[in-house]
Parts: structure tokens; sequence; C-alpha cells
């Protein structure tokens, strides 16, 4: 996959250009060279590459404009920005103004280089996918990672919490937060302890994890238990003696909830009606509305052959 | 006076690592190479230590992970934080290079106020009997890190309750001017730990100051007094304090209950007693 990376070279000096061009290409890699600064913007908008190297030595106010702009805006700012200082160069250099990823000391050495841009597309993936809040890969990592499952013995498990929402409203939306960063350690745990998997964050109270299928039972479970061992933490004296909480419902109106338990659709991925992404998302909706009928915890495995 | 207690506190507020002791480090590395460690053979050897249950109860609280005062027992924190992570911290511990009585002492003090505690929350039906007594095991975990950081003032307090024949906690307000329930508080204060626990440490000597978790506060008092009277493990003065009224009324206590749990308690000493020969022959091995 790595190997048919866009690369944007910006640079006045043709003779660079030429020749880390040259370089670029004999790596795999597809190479967008850029003289004329004032075009540039406009082709990033429009077709962004996956990594821009920028020719710094000639400190040229114009393409320094071009990297603050480029980062100052939230979404293009995922784009790594390797820039090219001369030597000593980089001991002065306004880092705190000219926001790069990376950089790399002229002349170059072009397999320090290589290296740098595969560093900097892992750290910037790392980064910008995770959620803040759980440090947990995003939605670009876990589709990812549902594809690489595709046809394998394995299982997508999609996690939520039940009445997550009036928790949030009558108990505060910090409070919120930490039920989210505690599911996400039981769930990462779980899946770690158990030999290893993919977990993700996919927003709000939904979580999916991805393990062997004959593991995946069993990390329900000890899902499940842990959850359940946690939450006493999470509600006052008086509910947790009560067993439920007072909140609003969505109408607004005052009902009793049970305390809090989580739902697991599991959907494997080696069943032939499973050929794609979208798919597994459809089996889990329905599988979500089975384990969403009993409040409390519980899992739910698809375990139809056709 | 007042500049002595200044100084211990500010040479206790830099602590940084406390060690355990080396038999605790050789049992949970020998769980550690079986691969598949449960969260629940990690809690067992765990709780036996209270310097150990204390760094992973500070861990778990500590703001990175985003549930500062919250987490009040070693299995919860071994769910949140991982087996592994529990593991590495284990073994990266520090440990006692020399095992010497009073440490074994104070160690077999508090794991046995904590088995106590366990008993008389079972007893009298309390709730969260697993915070109880971690409570219980960290009680004086004050007296842990005084004698660390301060070795030679804590080896002449020893002599002095010894000399006068006076109650440990007087003694260290006469010498210092603070006491180990107060050093106690300010550390698990620091360490973000919960409410649950912070109470009992801090007012175990004082039952009546406690106002939201006194319950569990009486309990504890009562388990320090009891693990003394029954003469295992050695806390610093042989003298055995009366229950506190405060406790004996929020606890409902009478004689009949106390008696049953004292004859239960002797039992599960004895227990304790094997484990701790089997931590120093551990420990003796290592050393």
């Amino acid at each position: 996959m790595g190997s048919r990376l866009r690369i944007a070279l910006v640079s006045k000096n043709h003779e660079l250009n030429t020749q880390m061009e040259l370089r670029l290409r004999s790596k795999g890699y597809q190479v967008i060279v850029f003289s004329k600064i004032s075009s540039i913007l406009g082709f990033i908008y429009s077709d962004p590459p996956d990594v821009m190297i920028v020719d710094l030595t000639a400190s040229d106010p114009e393409i320094q404009k071009l990297v603050k702009e480029l980062k100052k805006d939230n979404y293009f700012s995922v784009i790594p920005v390797l820039g090219l200082l001369s030597d000593n160069m980089d001991e002065l250099f306004d880092w705190q103004n000219y926001p790069l990823d990376d950089f790399i000391v002229c002349p170059v050495q072009y397999s320090e280089l290589f290296s740098r841009i595969s560093l900097s597309m892992q750290r910037i993936q790392r980064i910008f996918d995770n959620n803040p809040l759980t440090k947990l890969p995003g939605n670009t990592s876990i589709q990812h990672a549902i594809e690489r499952a595709l046809g394998k013995q394995m299982a997508v498990c999609y996690i939520d919490i039940n009445n997550f929402k009036p928790y949030n409203d009558s108990y505060g939306f910090s409070r919120g937060d930490e039920v989210l960063r505690m599911v996400a350690r039981i769930m990462s745990n779980a899946v770690k302890e158990s030999g290893g998997g993919f977990v993700g964050h996919i927003g709000g109270d939904d979580f999916v994890f991805i393990v062997m299928f004959d593991r995946a039972e069993a990390v329900c479970k000890t899902i499940l238990a842990n959850f359940n061992i946690i939450i006493s933490d999470l509600f006052g004296d008086e509910d947790k003696a009560r067993g439920h909480y007072i909140a609003k419902d969505r109408k607004g109106h005052e009902q009793e909830f049970p305390l809090l338990g989580v739902a697991i659709a599991v959907v494997p991925t080696d069943s032939p009606k499973i050929q794609h992404y979208g798919k597994i998302t459809e089996v889990a909706a329905e599988l979500k509305k089975l384990a969403k009928k009993s409040q409390e915890s519980c899992y739910v495995i698809d375990r139809r052959k056709i | 006076m007042q500049d002595r207690r200044t100084e211990i506190i500010r040479i206790i507020k830099d602590t940084r690592s406390l060690p355990t002791l080396p038999g605790i480090i050789t049992k949970l590395s020998s769980l550690a190479e079986d691969g598949k460690v449960s969260v629940d053979e990690m809690a067992r050897v765990v709780t036996s230590d209270q310097v150990l249950s204390a760094k992973v109860l500070k861990l778990v609280n500590s703001p990175f992970y985003g549930f500062s005062g919250r987490i009040s027992t070693v299995s919860k924190a071994l769910i949140l934080l991982g087996v592994n992570v529990v593991k590495s911290l284990a073994i990266s511990s520090s440990i006692f290079e020399i095992m010497e009585k009073n440490t074994v002492g104070l160690w077999e003090h508090s794991l046995g106020a904590a088995v106590a505690a366990n008993i008389i929350a079972r007893k009298l039906n309390l709730p969260e009997r697993e915070e109880i007594s971690t409570a219980a095991l960290l009680h004086d975990i004050g007296k842990v890190i005084f004698k660390i950081k301060l070795e030679q003032d804590y080896d002449h307090l020893l002599n002095v309750i010894k000399e006068k024949e006076l109650p440990m906690i007087d003694c260290e307000r006469e010498l210092f001017n603070v006491d180990h329930a107060e050093i106690g508080e300010w550390l698990v204060k620091s360490w973000l730990l919960p409410e649950k626990l912070i109470e009992p440490i801090a007012y175990h000597h004082n039952v009546e100051k406690s106002n939201n978790q006194r319950a569990k506060t009486a309990v504890v008092h009562v388990a320090d007094v009891l693990v003394k009277a029954s003469g295992f493990g050695f806390s610093g003065d042989d003298f055995v304090s009366r229950i506190q009224p405060a406790a004996w009324e929020k606890l409902g206590l009478n004689e009949l209950i106390l008696k049953d749990i004292v004859s239960e308690l002797e039992n599960n000493l004895v227990e304790a007693k094997n484990f701790s020969m089997d931590i120093q022959s551990k420990s003796g091995q290592q050393a």
C-alpha cells in the first residue's frame, strides 16, 4: 500500500527537483513537482497529496507562508510536511512559526529521507485518527482493520453502552467521559489479555474490537463481567443501593433507568454473505436491536450461516 | 518544632519510589512467567502488599488515565490498567535490600489489618468490603514511608516508645509534631486516591473526625486494634488501645459479634502467618 504514496515536492531549485524526483520515483512513489508556488494551494485543496516535501533552504517567504496556511487548516494539516533545511539552519529555525512535521538537512541522505517519509505517515495516522478522549484508533483505522478481517475466521464486535445519554444528562459530561475512558480500557485490556486483536473508538459510546472468532465469546464475557465490577464506582451510593437512577428520557419525562450496561454485537467475518464493510455494519445494526431488547448487559453472536 | 514538621513534610512529599518486599516481587515474577495470568491471581498477590497496592492505586488514579479519585480497589485497578501494566510496575519496583525485623513486622501488621477488616465488614454486612480491606491494608502507609525516608528518626522513635512505654502516635507527635496518620493522608491525597481510602487512613486513630466515610474508618480502627491484640505483626508499639466509642456506635458492635469476629480472625491469621513465612523464605533466597 505504502509504495504508491503521492508526494508533492515544492522547490524552486530545478537541480534539486530533478534529482529528488528521480530518487523518489525509483523508490516507487508518485511525485508531483511544484516550482511555481502560487498554484500549489489550489492543487492541494482539490487533490491532496499524502506527503509534502518543502524546500526551505532559500528562506523563501512565499514557501514559508504556504506551510503556515496549510497547517492552519484543520483538514489539511493532516498531511505531513517535511522541511528541507540547509546545514546548521535547524539550530536557528523558527519551529514555532513554521509547523513542520519533520525535517531533513541538505545534502539529502536519501535513505534517511525515505525513512522519514514512512515515519511521518505512521505518526500522522497515529495522531490524527485516534480519539482524543480514549486515545483509541478512529474510523479510518477501523475501516482498514475491518477490511483486513473480511474473509478470515474473525469477528467484528460492536460495543455500545445502554442508556448512555440519560446517564450523561444526569451525572454530567465529565462523568460520562470517564465512563467512555473506562469502557475503552476494559475493552483494550480484555482483547490484549485474550491474545490480541484490534480495538477502536467509532465515536460517542460506540466502540469496536476485532479478534479471532473462536475467542470472541470469551472476550465478550470478560468485558461484561469487568464492566459490571467497575460500574459500581460510577453511581452515587443511593442510586447504587436502589439499583436504578432517575433521569429524563428522550421526551424530557423523568424515568427510572437501570444502572449502566453494555451491549455487544458479534459479526463473524468469514460468512459468504459478508463481502464488504457496509454489510458488516448492516448485520451489526440488526444484532444490536436484539441485544437492546434486554436492558441488561449482553452480547449477541450472529450464527446464521446464510 | 514547627521547623521539624515542615522539614518532614518536605522530605516526604519528595517521595518518588517505595520499596517492596523482595518475596512479593519474586512471587509476582513467577506469576508473570506463567504467561496467562488472570486478574484474580494477580490481585491476590498485589493485595497482600501495602506498598504495591498503593502504587497500583496511585497509577490508576493518576490524571493520565482520566479517572482520578474514582478507583479504590486493586482488582478494579487491574481491570482498567491491564495485567501487563501492573506486571511491569511490580517488576520495576525497588525492593528492600535488607529484610529487617521491623519491616516485616509492619508488613504483617498491615496484612493482618486487611484480613481483620474483611471479616468485620462481612460479619456486619457492610457494603464495599473490598474497599474497606484496601483501606485497612493502606492504613499505616504513613509509617512505611516515614521508616524509608527518615530511617534514623524512625529508629529513634521506636527506642523512645520502648523507653517511655507510650503509644506510637503520641510519641510521633511529641518528637516530630506530626503523626503517621497525617503523613498517610498527605500521601494518598497527593496520589489522588478516592475519599473512601483517604478518610480511614487519616482518621483511624480518631474515628470521630471522619465525616463521610465513618463506617469504613471505624472498621479500619477496630481492625487495627484487634490485630495488635492478636499479637500478629509489629506496628511499632505493643500498646493495644481501647476501641473508640464513635467506632463502637457507628458499627453497632456488641460483645457477641466481637467475640465471633475475634475467633474467625484467629483462624485466618494462621493462614496469614504461613503466607508471611513463605514470602520471607522467598526473600531470603533472593537476598
